[in-house]
């Protein structure tokens, strides 16, 4: 019996169960009207039929999933046993390969066998399949009915079936909730597990002081003192990504969300906003390429023009200005968020003080907009110094240690890249450290964002 | 001249308001309304709910001019001026024709800083010293100096809604405006502190030209002179506050402060 | 009119106008039960009014209860308060008409038996009813808020007076000519007097209604307008 079809069988029994038990909840339920005990009655029949259709479906599901699990195993099993397989050849592997064959043609998976001695052992394994089919089909059909039967008994008119069904319904939402919950903590295990592998043998001093990155020339066997010192891209990324993007971002967004708010008319509000947001929608990967071809040599260009001649093509001020105005929706959606959420009975006070619109906006509005503006801002930087793409694509990988924005500085995340593109062991020191910037990373942004949502929090609280 | 006729178009009156529409896009949200007001009484402005009291009270210092679809006709004069001219600025209106609101919102600054609000930004005061005495008076005039003399740097919004709303009171008194707006101002205090906003009132009261709108019947009876009924945009009684309250002329004001309305 | 928004409200007016009605009533009866008594010397009747009076004074206090209880809670504004200030002041006028009522009776049983022989008796039954009827059709004015009504009250004042005046007359002639009979027409003198009294107070009654209706207090009004005012 093929899984499908089983599967198929157990709905078709789930079914069963929920109409007769529920028909059944139904006639005890009027029963109960009938004698005018309508308290008598706890569940809907809904509830009842839900309670033995879970009953007869679940259990019947879980052994399913571990049956398909065990079954190969002891359809191999009884294959060895088999006479035919005295012949096979005593290397491993050899034998496996034979084994997955016939198994894939006694499945039906493949047509003919490369190897004849495959061939002998079909059969054995096409009967073994079967066999093993049928019992696991058996033996769910049986828990099926036994856990059908079992609830359907349980049906009476004071059953709390629908206490029962809704605790399912809870587990299961909380079961998808932890799901994301497990996930992230399974990141974190693993950036820990890989960053302490890292930490035995760099030592987290070195990394978090050290002034010097060249993870080549570790690789290189160079030894790893002295390889991993990370400041250098720290820095690199505060520059770019806290520092340049911040200055673009923070004064076009706030000017930007003033604008919006306070002195643009509703059509032009509504044409503008979306558009602002258009430019959240770009993928970084275009800012990316917009930055290292147009913007870098332009800027580089006028460097030169300038007489700066040490200008690089990969400055940082090129990455940075491109991240500054992606983040610019950012930076003005929730600056502009905030300075809404300011009650317009302030802007009404300060107006019917005298106050023109401006003095209100800076004297009034943006005081008390500060912290959720602030709060914005930090998340912006959150972002900013995760952003990976253009400063890959732009940024360059010299690690400088340098405040000249012509010069190439490279970012925690542009090396984690490098660090990982390309084959690589994953026991060197240098793969590893990409954990380890990960790990900073990580916890650098996660600090952001929990102040930066606390104060946003606290603002709101504020106002109402 | 009667005594009624004496209060109701006073000799030397503030403001004057003729024939005053005002429309949200098409809609006439007043219809034609005329009052004085002057510096000796206290008006009140009372009908239901969404009959016009705080569009028409908003008229009068053009805070209106901030809703985008609002259009007034009619002439608002102070002083003999009128308000609408293209030669009136509104930031010296609204200096000189303050308003309170319905719910108290200090500005989210200290004590202090609220009431110095409209005197820096009016250039009142050029030296810390004068500022000073500018917030003592205002302060004491709104009757809260002695409970916030000692925490003139605490935040406006931790003080109670009372204090606050008197806060706000001492704020547009601050600038020294002529005529006072008040727009449901005890709508969200307690009785006590409703009390001291109408001794407030009583204390005002010839210093400033007031005018206050409420829903409170009692209220409007207890500080008012004249009081305006609402109703659906137009002005259906214009009266002295005594009359109103014991023997209205028109039906509908008698439904209304009967409570018979709707 | 229309009905109050607090239903509650109108339910505590109609109780009250209900309350004052039956005093009004009351008193009107024991106005007619007394001139009854008197005319026929029925003792018994007397009786009853005297002893009926103690109703009408228990109204009152339970009418000055409510009226306390509906300014407190409910606030009257405009014709409700107007109404409700004269309500009060009405029901302690009723409460003396219905006193006035009471001393009538009292004297019935002092005038003994001798009636027949008291010749300016004849005169006090019609001007009771007169003022029997002006305290009637001031309740009615005050139950309709009739205006008109209560004038036409205030105006037959007058009459009672014109009335007290010739009984005056009549009894001092009466006595000078039948001395013996002094003591008795001294009682229907202060009858004569109590009724007079009564037209008085229905005239305040009537005035108060028409405050209450017209938010107006009457128009230079010749108050208890007798030359018989002399006492009291
Ligand atoms: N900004 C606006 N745009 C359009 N219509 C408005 C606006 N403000 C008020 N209105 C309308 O004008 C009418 C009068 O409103 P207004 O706020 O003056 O009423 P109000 O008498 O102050 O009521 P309330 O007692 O509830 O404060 C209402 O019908 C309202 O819907
Ligand atoms: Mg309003």
């Amino acid at each position: 019996m093929t899984g499908p079809a089983i599967l198929l069988l157990l709905a078709g029994l789930g079914a069963i169960a929920w109409v007769s038990a529920r028909a059944r909840a139904m006639r005890l339920a009027d029963v109960a009207r009938a004698t005018g005990r309508r308290d008598a009655v706890h569940s809907l029949p809904g509830y009842h039929g839900w309670y033995v259709a879970l009953w007869t479906l679940i259990p019947a599901a879980i052994f399913l999933a571990v049956w398909a699990n065990v079954a190969p195993g002891l359809v191999t099993q009884q294959v060895l046993h088999d006479p035919a397989a005295q012949s096979l050849p005593a290397d491993a592997f050899a034998r496996s390969a034979i084994l997955g064959e016939a198994r894939a043609i006694a499945a039906g998976d493949q047509a003919a066998a490369f190897n004849p001695a495959s061939n002998a052992l079909v059969d054995p394994y096409s009967d073994a399949i079967t066999k093993y089919g049928v019992i696991g089909a058996v033996l769910a059909l049986i828990l099926a009915f036994a856990g059908g039967a079992y609830a359907f008994t349980r049906i009476r008119a004071d059953f709390r079936a629908r206490t029962r069904v809704e605790r399912l319904v809870m587990a299961t939402l909380l079961v998808a909730s932890l799901l994301a919950i497990v996930t992230t903590l399974g990141i974190v295990g693993s950036l820990l597990w890989e960053s302490f592998r890292f930490f035995s043998m760099v030592s987290p001093i070195d990394f978090l002081f050290g002034l010097k990155w060249s993870p080549q020339s570790a690789a290189m066997g160079y030894g790893n003192d002295d390889a991993f010192g990370a400041v250098p891209l720290f820095w690199g990324t505060i520059f770019i990504g806290a520092i340049i993007a911040m200055i673009v971002a923070i004064p076009l967004g706030l000017m930007s969300a003033v604008y919006l708010t306070q002195y643009a008319s509703p059509t032009v509000r509504k044409w503008m906003k979306p558009l602002l947001e258009v430019l959240a929608g770009v993928p970084t990967v275009v800012y990316g390429y917009f930055a290292a071809l147009t913007i870098a040599p332009a800027l580089r260009d006028l460097a030169v023009s300038i007489g700066i001649h040490s200008a690089s093509s990969e400055s940082a001020l090129a990455a940075g200005l491109v991240m500054g105005v992606m983040i610019i929706p950012f930076v003005s959606s929730m600056a502009d968020d905030s300075i809404a959420a300011v009650p317009q009975s302030m802007r009404d006070g300060s107006l019917a003080m005298g106050a023109t619109t401006s003095e209100t906006i800076r004297k009034v509005m943006i005081p008390a907009a500060l912290p959720g503006v602030v709060g914005g801002v930090l998340l912006a930087v959150s972002r900013a110094i995760g952003e990976t793409m253009i400063v890959v694509m732009a940024a360059g990988l010299a690690a400088n240690l340098t405040l000249n924005p012509f010069a190439s500085v490279t970012t925690v995340t542009t090396q984690i890249v490098q660090l990982l593109t390309g084959d690589q062991e994953f026991d060197s020191a240098k793969t590893l450290a990409a954990f380890a910037l990960g790990l900073v990373l990580f916890i650098v942004t996660l600090l952001l964002n929990i102040v930066a949502l606390r104060v946003v929090k606290k603002y709101r609280e504020a106002y109402e | 001249m009667t005594e009624e006729q004496k209060l109701l178009s006073p000799a030397d009156p503030k403001m004057t308001a003729r024939d005053v529409k005002v429309f949200y896009g098409v809609k006439e949200a007043i219809k034609g309304v005329s009052i004085d007001v002057d510096m000796d009484n206290v008006t009140a402005f009372i009908g239901p709910s969404g009959c016009g009291k705080s569009t028409f009270l908003r008229t009068l210092n053009r805070m209106n001019d901030t809703v985008a679809s609002a259009r007034v006709e009619g002439t608002i004069t102070l002083d003999g001026e009128d308000i609408y001219a293209p030669s009136m600025d509104v930031v010296q209106l609204r200096a000189r024709v303050g308003m309170v609101f319905q719910k108290p919102n200090p500005f989210p600054k200290s004590i202090y800083e609220n009431i110095a609000y409209g005197p820096r930004i009016h250039g009142l005061a050029s030296a810390k010293a004068d500022l000073d005495v500018i917030v003592e008076k205002s302060l004491r005039r709104a009757g809260l100096w002695d409970e916030v003399k000692d925490r003139l740097n605490d935040s406006g919004t931790a003080l109670s809604g009372g204090q606050q709303q008197r806060l706000c009171i001492g704020r547009a008194i601050a600038v020294e405006p002529e005529v006072i707006l008040m727009d449901e101002p005890c709508s969200a205090l307690d009785p006590i502190a409703t009390a001291k906003i109408e001794e407030l009132i009583h204390e005002l009261r010839g210093r400033y030209g007031i005018v206050i709108v409420t829903h409170n019947m009692q209220q409007a009876a207890r500080v008012s002179q004249r009081t305006a009924f609402f109703h659906l945009g137009e002005l259906v009684e214009y009266g002295v506050t005594s009359d109103i309250f014991t023997n209205p002329r028109q039906e509908r004001t008698k439904d209304y402060i009967t409570g018979r309305y709707g | 009119m229309a009905e109050h928004t607090i239903k509650a409200f109108d339910e505590e007016i109609d109780r009250l106008r209900g309350l004052i009605a039956e005093m009004g009533g009351r008193a009107e009866a024991a106005i007619e039960n007394a001139m009854l008594a008197l005319q026929r010397q029925d003792k018994v009747l007397a009786a009853q009014v005297v002893e009926g009076d103690k109703r009408i004074d228990a109204i009152e206090a339970e009418v000055e209860k409510l009226i306390i209880q509906v300014i407190a809670l409910r606030a009257p504004m405009a014709n409700d308060l107007r109404d409700v200030i004269a309500a009060l002041k009405i029901v302690s006028v009723v409460e003396r008409i219905g006193d006035y009522a009471k001393n009538i009776a009292k004297r019935v049983p002092m005038i003994a038996a001798n009636t027949r022989t008291l010749e300016p008796i004849s005169l006090l039954p019609s001007m009771g009813q007169v003022a029997g009827e002006m305290v009637h059709d001031a309740l009615n004015a005050f139950a309709a808020r009739d205006a008109d009504l209560a004038l036409a009250v205030v105006e037959r004042d007058t009459v009672v007076d014109d009335f007290y005046n010739s009984v005056f007359r009549t009894l001092v002639t009466f006595m000078v000519e039948n001395p013996k009979t002094i003591s008795e027409c001294a009682h229907l003198l202060f009858i004569a007097k109590n009724i007079e009294r009564i037209g008085d107070h229905a005239t305040n009654v009537a005035e108060m209604v028409y405050f209450a209706a017209t938010g107006q207090t009457l128009p230079d009004r010749e108050r208890g307008g007798s030359n018989a005012a002399m006492e009291d």
